[in-house]
């Protein structure tokens, strides 16, 4: 069993008929950069939700550092720094007074800390809240999710919406926080390059359920962009299981093989077309060939 | 130095071969010299926004291949010897040189004569990786 910070087991929610998440197994091992993505409504944020005991598990069970966050919330939630999307922030307050409020609940704020964020971030700390552009108010949510130095930090979508220099502060903050002290990180986001970037474990949620779910490293070695030459034209090539095609036309076609339900160069031998080319396929390729 | 160490996640090549890639290339072309000193694992991987498991991959890597040496709590240096290959590197020169000529004189493009070599490389690279699975 390795050393896992959160264990999901058989997790299903619904919402009316749509079923939100559908029978989700995953851990997440501690020190690790998680990434966890989908497009909108694959059931990213509700599962986010369960893991921070917002959302109580319909079917199957939700464990954090060993404990239920539905039952136990104050034991989890200490131990968890939390970005979402749209940071709930108190508008009419002023930056340092926000700042002075949230380390209330925490034991473990950090003053020097946050005080050095607030400095790197360029935070104005008698700004009220409510004037910040939407940047500044990333960052200092961003600020106030790790100034207690969490075991876990869950980001939900953090990047979304941001220009590339908050983007970088927010990347900087998740390889900080797995490079200092070996604290976990848990993230979502629907911009693959960045999670390429900085994760090291993946899951790719579609439609509610995990299609996808191992450390990246393998799921990179895994699959490759094929491009092919058939015998003869094909209008479509044959569905095979294991090579998707993504695109293509006549004789030549490429697809995005899976080496674990595939052996590439037999497999299209047999249908008659050779391989010109073989390489590494993208994030955003294997993505399309799992959820199209 | 980071500017010509930036990586690309969206070519699909994994990112501790790119890193592997540059650094190689940064020291065959002298901008890294014998004797560096490299970022430790944690600046790289903030210079470059990387997880800093892919910057100790491709730093154990090249230790393998006896062009960085990784001394535990002081740092990491580019080796000496590496000194040899960019020689090795300049008698190549040469023989690249003659064999471009010939395949111009076939009247191969420039295009072309770069995806040979490519292709070739690519070649031996999947026949490496296979025998490396099935060992």
């Amino acid at each position: 069993m390795p050393d896992s910070v959160i264990e999901i087991a058989r997790l299903s929610r619904a919402f009316g008929t749509k079923k939100a998440l559908d029978d989700v197994s995953l851990s997440v091992p501690r020190g690790s950069v998680f990434g966890l993505v989908g497009e909108n409504g694959a059931g990213k944020s509700t599962l986010i939700k369960h893991i921070l005991g917002l959302w109580r598990a319909q079917a199957g069970t939700v464990s954090v550092f060993g404990a239920d966050p539905v039952l136990q919330p104050a034991a989890v939630l200490r131990r968890i720094g939390y970005l979402s999307e749209q940071p709930d922030l108190a508008d009419w307050m002023r930056v340092d007074e926000l700042l002075r409020y949230t380390s209330a609940f925490y034991p473990n704020w950090d003053p020097a800390y946050a005080e050095s964020l607030r400095a790197q971030f360029g935070l104005d700390p008698r700004a009220r809240v409510a004037t910040l552009s939407k940047g500044q108010r990333a960052k200092l949510g961003l600020l106030a999710a790790q100034a207690h130095r969490p075991d876990l930090l869950l980001l939900d979508e953090p990047s979304s919406g941001l220009d590339p220099i908050v983007r970088r502060d927010i990347l900087e903050a998740i390889i900080r926080a797995v490079a200092d002290d070996g604290r976990t990180v848990l993230f979502s986001s629907h911009l693959l390059d960045e999670v390429e970037r900085v994760s090291d474990h993946l899951a790719m949620l579609h439609q509610g359920r995990l299609i996808l779910c191992a450390p990246l490293d393998q799921i990179k070695a895994r699959h490759s962009r094929v491009v092919l030459r058939f015998a003869t034209p094909q209008a479509r090539p044959p569905a095979m299981t294991g090579a998707v095609f993504l695109n293509g036309g006549d004789r030549h076609w490429t697809a995005i093989c899976d080496s674990s339900r595939i052996a590439a160069p037999i497999a299209f031998g047999a249908m008659g077309a050779s391989i010109v080319e073989e390489s590494p396929a993208s994030l955003d390729e294997i993505f399309l060939a799992h959820a199209g | 130095m980071p500017e010509s160490l930036r990586l690309n996640p969206s070519t699909g090549t994994p990112l501790y071969l790119q890193l592997v890639e540059r650094l190689k290339h940064a020291i065959a072309t002298g901008a890294i010299k014998a004797g560096d000193q490299l970022p430790s694992v944690r600046k790289m991987a903030e210079e470059l926004l990387i997880n800093p498991n892919t910057v100790v991959r491709a730093y154990r890597d090249l230790e393998h291949e006896g062009i960085l040496d990784l001394r535990h709590g002081s740092g990491v240096f580019v080796r000496d010897s590496v000194v040899s290959r960019s020689r090795l590197m300049n008698k190549a020169e040469p023989v690249v040189r003659s064999a471009i000529d010939r395949l111009e004189s076939f009247d191969l493009s420039e295009e072309e004569i770069r995806r040979l070599f490519e292709n070739d490389l690519a070649h031996r690279r999947t026949a490496r990786q296979s025998r490396k699975r099935h060992a």
